[in-house]
């Protein structure tokens, strides 16, 4: 909100076309703390993080409390949302010792889902998956347990088997080797945390950038007169982002637990 | 050069270099998603396998673009 | 250029303030609070939500199961329900195919029985009468024959002019007459 308030003060609506700020990326840092503990400061995106997590407790733990033999129409939903994740992603993709995975897709899955859909809800609009913070942990755990369960599974082969690939021609198995390693020990976690933040990222640079843009004009006709529909498109246009952010929300939850269920299933069964 | 004008063809260069970057990947991924398709349409009870092999290998070409994308706010 | 030192120096200050690294490092304040979260989300998810939608599942399960079975049940009872019904029903049409049957076939001899007793009253009655009317004509006859009697004589008493044995004639007419009656009969 401060960064929309901003880029008005900045935005010369009588010479440009498109209020962007001087530096995009004020857009996500909230430096001022609200209240600082021992060191630890709360600004708005940490007080974000927290809702969102009070969020998927109370979705969860309100719509399986009461367990009915006919459940209301958010039970259900709450509940094929679990057996989603469960069946499809956990058991679908790894196999039926998947299940043991299945509480750490789910909260991988909420946690993401509901920082995402932040970005598309109003008076919050700041997808929390945009910081870094949480996509690399959540990749950096993912990381650790498919390392931890290849290496569990497979021995030392699950190494060996990377870095010198039996099936591969011999001349080319010391390049093959090194690019698996290096894909599957040092891109993976990365790429894993970027796709989700860049996504994140560039929707809300994109929503801010064209719905304020919007509106800054828009809301100028007063001092501008007739120049202020230059506005109206960049509205337009920004709402038809906004409908596209919401899928592009659900999509990367699903994408990120999709990813982190397909890497343990690799380390499960690495001859796939 | 001012510091200005370097830091500001600096930013350019970086969004071209994230441009070139995005070719890739995006040809790539337009071959992955097409050929999965494909697999699906002429296989659609293996359609599962299929999807998740699509989003393996959407996966390993995006990284080019994500990479890229890290990059450019490097640069 | 040289009188541009002062704002260089801010420039890299400012750069260094939100240089684009920035954005893909962490912050540690949010970095914390995520773990948090997530561990907190994640232990929510393992040891609650897992064992109670299986709980659930598996009650609803078993309720749907037993509502099968129990459906199944019924369904067998009522068949039998029916099938007893229908027997008793069958049974209850006999029954009062036979109660009819029984009324008719009584009816049937109390109207017999009716007709006989009234054809014998009938036949009674009609002796009566005929044993009256012929009593009746006997008695007619008998006045009619001493009227006759007298008559004659006294027919007989103006032919001769004189009284005649009143008694010895009384008996020859009536002899008479009698013989008569003797042919007309």
């Amino acid at each position: 909100m401060e960064s929309v308030i901003l880029a008005a003060s900045e935005c010369d609506v009588s010479e440009e076309i498109i209020c962007a700020p001087k530096d995009v990326l004020e857009l996500f840092f909230f430096e001022d703390a609200l209240f600082t503990i021992g060191g630890f400061n709360f600004t708005r995106t940490v007080f974000l993080i927290f809702l969102a997590m009070f969020i998927v407790l109370g979705l969860l733990y309100f719509g399986l409390r009461k367990g009915e033999k006919v459940p209301s129409k958010f039970a259900a939903a709450i509940e094929s949302l679990v057996t989603f994740v469960k069946e499809d992603i956990a058991i679908g993709i790894i196999g039926p010792e998947g299940v043991k995975y299945a509480p750490y897709l789910l909260a991988v899955f909420m946690f993401v889902i509901v920082g995402n859909l932040f970005e598309v809800t109003p008076l919050i609009n700041f997808p929390i998956t945009s910081r870094m913070a949480i996509p690399l942990f959540i990749s950096l755990v993912t990381w650790v347990i498919f390392v931890f369960v290849g290496f569990k599974k497979n021995g030392i082969s699950y190494l060996t088997g990377l870095i010198w690939p039996k099936s591969v021609p011999i001349a080319l198995r010391w390049l093959v080797g090194i690019i698996e390693f290096v894909s599957t020990f040092l891109l993976r976690p990365v790429t894993l945390a970027v796709r989700l933040f860049a996504n994140l990222v560039a929707g809300h640079l994109m929503l801010t950038l064209l719905l304020a843009s919007g509106w800054i004009f828009i809301s100028s006709v007063g001092d501008i007169g007739a120049r202020a529909i230059i506005g109206l498109p960049w509205f337009v246009f920004g709402l038809g982002i906004y409908l596209f952010e919401i899928v592009v929300a659900v999509l990367q939850a699903y994408i990120i637990t999709l990813l982190s269920a397909v890497y343990v299933q690799t380390s499960v069964h690495p001859e796939h | 050069m001012t510091p200005e004008a370097a830091d500001v063809l600096k930013g350019a260069i970086a969004l071209v270099g994230y441009g070139l970057a995005a070719v890739g990947p995006g040809i790539g991924i337009g071959i992955v998603v097409g050929n999965a398709i494909q697999a699906m349409a002429r296989q659609p009870e293996a359609a599962g396998m299929a999807r998740t092999t699509m989003f393996l290998g959407i996966a390993f070409t995006e990284a080019l673009a994500l990479i890229g994308f890290v990059l450019f706010f490097i640069a | 250029m040289f009188a541009s030192a002062t704002p260089w120096l801010l420039a890299t200050e400012a750069a260094e303030e939100s240089e684009g690294i920035d954005l893909l490092l962490p912050e540690s304040s949010e970095l914390i609070a995520g773990i948090i979260a997530f561990a907190i989300i994640f232990f929510f998810a393992w040891k609650w939500v897992f064992p109670t939608i299986t709980k659930t599942l598996e009650s609803r399960q078993a309720a749907i199961k037993a509502g099968f079975e129990a459906a199944e049940a019924a369904k067998v009872e009522a068949e039998s329900l029916k099938n007893d019904y229908q027997a008793q029903l069958a049974q209850a049409r006999e029954e009062a195919g036979r109660i009819v049957e029984e009324a008719r076939q009584a009816g049937e001899s109390v109207r017999a029985e009716v007709v006989a007793r009234a054809d014998v009253e009938a036949a009674a009655i009609k002796e009566r009468a005929t044993a009256d009317m012929s009593g009746e004509r006997d008695r007619v006859a008998a006045s009619l024959r001493r009227e006759v009697a007298d008559l004659s004589l006294d027919v007989a008493e103006k032919v001769v002019g004189s009284s005649l044995d009143r008694a010895s004639q009384q008996a020859l007419v009536d002899r008479y007459i009698d013989e008569l009656g003797g042919l007309g009969s």
